[in-house]
């Protein structure tokens, strides 16, 4: 059995800095467990930037400006405590990733370079061309290497386990090389595995990896999802693929096209057009492919496009060239002289584990912490910015560190021995029990299903009827689960066995996603009921909460939101 | 309707095999998504690594008709063209070793690549509450090589790897040394030149397949002579840094090889003894002229000009 001080599950840009924050302190045993190789992760996807005041382009940019672009962001959803506390830290956190060598492009005064981004009011995020996410990633790594953070790679964490009173013992994971189960006892366990975009299959600029595994093994643990309904779609993913394509296009000044040649965005937020907040725009394209003003009728094939071509060629091939490359190999598009085809890809898990002390990260678990996509503080409420979820994740995740360290410094190690060896033994037994069925459904069958109804039916807009389908789908689909086939026995690097594990956690969060979509009987940020168009501060200004009831079943329930310095206003741009 | 086939070269617990699987074409459709189409609705056992499907991850890199590339910015319609079939030999990346069918372990490079202290020596001016300063040149100069998303297929056929891994590390692991090296935020180039330098940085032989292959189009050996470069120029000495310089002072003096004193000066005295039975064989064909040792060459005409392309060429340098 692995014993550590502090365990670190996932290896995107919050697993990295948590587990380098613990790594740094003498003395401790730290280690991240990871299911593929660490650079993979959704953070090296991410292309635009990562927000903070650096006053590097515009002077009079403030904390304070920072923090109300994100509570108005977010739709009031957001906790202002919370807030604060992460956009007074931002700047501190992209120093220090500059001070650890990523490389940022730089202004002409040498300092790091920042670009607009939507619903801001300046220039603040911070960027390297359009691969900011992918030198963050790689520079964390660069340091882990350097802290001889001990990665326990190609090992796939199962379920977290408890001691006896309650508090976090450590988990159990696959040793996918192996095959074999393997107990790793932990004093505090950082989860840190990302989103659930995955729900939507391929209609969704995440990984394959983003399967909302520490999402799933929290609320099993004891955790609830907050805000699991507030799933952002990006606006701009392309048109055939989903793939991102970064706001960085709109934040050079790309325009958005109907298939009149109109900048639709005028009708829908006048005064920032296409630098509005996500939830704005995408829901602006999805209206105008509705109406019959998109390209390729009103189906799944729709889309609209963004134009660049009135850009400097030295723009689009200095800052955008990720994208342009992208453009052309998945869309047959280049930039420098045609419309890039777009539509709106599921991007962003807002909501998440229920975070309790955001100075913290820590759970309701004693021991079990969250930070980054997988987590809700919340920062985000209803609707992130773009460039803030690096930010979430270099920011929460430093903190989570920090709390892990904190807590183990507290408390000795529990004794979960025999929690760990009934895991271990629970999870071995149905390794064989589940690969070794011959007739079932198959399980990408049931993937499909789950995500072309996530898709249809909890996508965009949204209304009660539809979401009541989707319910009873999803309920028939964990039903086909329990019985459904893998169609692989081997040990060795058994893919069909995570996949069949990724897809329980996927069917487990979306389930949460459309119980929190049908309570929120409103319209707020990324969250658009089309029987409740309104926001409805009276009945709603709260989070939602899904549980796991003692019965094994789903619990709805709220809390409140805290809201300081800003009261909620109608949010326009 | 029209047929796609993958011959999957598998492996499996010591098993090596090659299976044939065909499936219904799609227009527009990448090699990934014929594996994920196969695992999904033939063989769910084929075992295969992706991630991210937009390049930029570097899991999902295989080796197509023998060639490493990225299977999910690969497309079916462009490479049935390019090789004028619609059957595809699939096999795992080379130069790694093969956990399962596609799947190799990355685990192993790992240490590898820490030989050569990937990570900056940061500057002592700049402080982590101050953050850094450079130069938007000076930022051009290496932003390139942060590119590298660890696909390995500069890796996958490297002729040099494919003789022996021992000596020599992988293209991108030199990639990276010379990331940190043209930082100008690094204050320790050669914590990163060094280690590069007792690690096979002589051993490259330039066959350029890992420029080639780099769907990054990054340039691997270009970074390995670059770091040759800053070798010699600090003084380092292998057999390749005295190469080089002999063969500049050759020039400088007069415009042509001395091949003999060229022996004398990169592999010293014993080691071109025991080369004397080669030497001889290279004499009796005259390509060599031991009197060169006492009568050196005159200098070529106008080698006036050839000096001042040399002094040219090392003021550009600086």
């Amino acid at each position: 059995m692995e014993q550590f001080d502090v365990l670190v599950v996932g290896s995107g840009g919050a697993g990295q800095r948590a587990a380098l924050e613990a790594a740094s302190r003498e003395g401790l045993r730290v280690a991240l467990i990871t299911k593929i190789y660490p650079t993979r992760s959704a953070t090296a996807m991410a292309q635009g930037g990562i927000n903070g005041v650096l006053n590097n382009v515009a002077k009079e940019d403030t904390i304070e400006d920072h923090i109300f672009d994100t509570v108005k962001g977010s739709d009031y959803l957001g906790d202002q405590d919370a807030i604060e506390f992460f956009i007074s830290r931002c700047p501190e956190c992209i120093k220090e990733l500059d001070y650890f060598g990523a490389p940022f492009s730089r202004t002409n005064e040498n300092k790091i370079a920042q670009r607009n981004f939507g619903g801001q009011a300046y220039p603040r995020t911070c960027y390297s061309a359009d691969k900011t996410g992918h030198v963050i990633e790689h520079t964390l790594y660069e340091q882990c290497l350097k802290e001889n953070v001990h990665f326990l790679q190609d090992w796939y964490m199962l379920d977290i386990v408890k001691a006896d009173d309650g508090s976090v013992g450590g988990v159990v994971a696959w040793n996918m090389k192996e095959g074999r189960v393997e107990k790793i006892a932990a004093t505090a366990v950082v989860i840190a595995t990302g989103g659930a975009g995955r729900m939507f299959w391929t209609r969704t600029s995440n990984p394959y990896l983003s399967t909302g595994d520490g999402m799933a093994a929290c609320f099993r643990a004891g955790c609830a999802l907050k805000d699991p309904e507030m799933v952002q779609f990006h606006p701009t993913g392309l048109g055939k693929s989903g793939i991102l394509m970064s706001e960085a296009v709109r934040g050079e000044g790309g325009y958005l096209l109907n298939n009149k040649g109109e900048r639709f965005m005028e009708k829908y937020a006048p005064s920032k057009m296409e630098l509005a907040p996500r939830d704005v725009v995408a829901k602006a394209i999805e209206t105008e492919i509705a109406e019959g003003r998109g390209f390729g009728g009103t189906g799944l094939d729709a889309y609209v496009v963004a134009d660049v071509r009135h850009l400097s060629k030295e723009v689009i091939l200095e800052k955008l060239h990720g994208i342009r490359d992208l453009a052309i190999t998945f869309e047959h598009a280049d930039p420098l002289v045609q419309p890039i085809p777009v539509r709106p890809t599921c991007h962003y898990s807002m909501g998440g584990i229920d975070v309790k002390d955001f100075k913290t990260c820590a759970t309701v678990v004693p021991g079990l912490f969250a930070a980054g996509e997988a987590a809700c503080v919340s920062v985000h409420g209803a609707n992130r910015l773009g460039g803030n979820s690096l930010a979430d994740a270099v920011v929460f995740g430093k903190v989570a560190g920090e709390g892990a360290i904190a807590y183990v410094e507290n408390n000795s190690a529990k004794n979960a021995e025999k929690a760990l060896n009934d895991a271990a033994n629970a999870w071995e037994a149905k390794f064989k029990e589940v690969t070794s069925r011959t007739e079932g459904r198959p399980i990408a069958e049931i993937r499909d299903e789950m995500a072309l109804a996530m898709w249809n039916k909890v996508g965009i807009f949204r209304e009660a009827s539809k979401m009541e389908e989707a319910l009873a789908t999803l309920n028939k689909l964990i039903e086909e689960y329990k019985t459904c086939y893998v169609g692989d026995s081997n040990r060795t690097f058994n893919m069909a066995f995570v996949n069949y594990v990724e897809v329980g956690s996927l069917l487990t969060v979306a389930k949460a996603v459309v119980l929190g979509a049908l309570r929120r009987k409103e319209s707020r940020g990324s969250h658009l009921r089309e029987d409740f168009t309104k926001r409805d501060d009276a009945n709603f200004l709260n989070h939602t909460l899904i549980s796991l009831g003692e019965d094994g079943e789903y619990q709805v329930g709220q809390s409140d939101v805290v809201i300081t310095r800003f009261e909620p206003k109608e949010r326009t741009y | 309707m029209r047929q796609i086939t993958y011959h999957i070269h598998r492996y499996n617990e010591g098993r090596s095999y090659v299976q044939t699987y065909t499936f219904d074409y799609e227009p527009d459709r990448t090699i990934l998504w014929g594996l994920q189409k196969i695992k999904d609705t033939i063989d769910p056992s084929l075992t295969f690594i992706a991630a991210c499907r937009s390049a930029v991850c570097g899991a999902c890199s295989i080796k197509i008709n023998g060639q490493a590339m990225l299977g999910c910015e690969s497309k079916i319609d462009e490479l049935a063209e390019r090789f004028g079939s619609d059957e595809f030999d699939i096999a795992p990346i080379g130069n790694f070793d093969v956990i399962r069918d596609l799947a190799v372990d990355w685990e192993a490079k790992v240490n590898r690549l820490k030989t050569v202290a990937p990570w900056i020596f940061m500057k002592p001016e700049y402080t982590k509450t101050t953050a850094t300063r450079q130069t938007p040149e000076d930022f051009k100069k290496f932003v390139m090589n942060t590119e590298c998303i660890l696909c390995g297929c500069c890796a996958s056929e490297c002729n040099k790897l494919s003789a022996g891994r021992e000596d020599f590390l992988d293209p991108y692991v030199y990639t990276k040394a010379n990331r940190f090296v043209k930082d100008s935020r690094d204050d320790a180039p050669m914590a990163h030149v060094n280690p590069a330098f007792e690690n096979g940085l002589w051993k490259c032989v330039h066959c350029m397949n890992c420029i080639s292959r780099c769907p990054k189009h990054l340039k691997p050996a270009k970074d390995i002579s670059e770091l040759r470069a800053v070798a010699t120029r600090a003084g380092l000495s292998n057999k390749g840094t005295r190469h080089a310089v002999a063969f500049k002072q050759d020039l400088m003096k007069t415009g042509r090889l001395n091949e003999v004193t060229m022996s004398l000066k990169t592999d010293g005295l014993v080691d071109s003894a025991k080369q004397g039975l080669y030497a001889m064989r290279l004499w009796a064909h005259g390509k060599i002229n031991p009197l060169e040792l006492i009568v050196p060459h005159k200098p070529v005409t106008g080698i006036q000009g050839v000096r001042t392309i040399i002094k040219a060429a090392e003021e550009a340098e600086k």
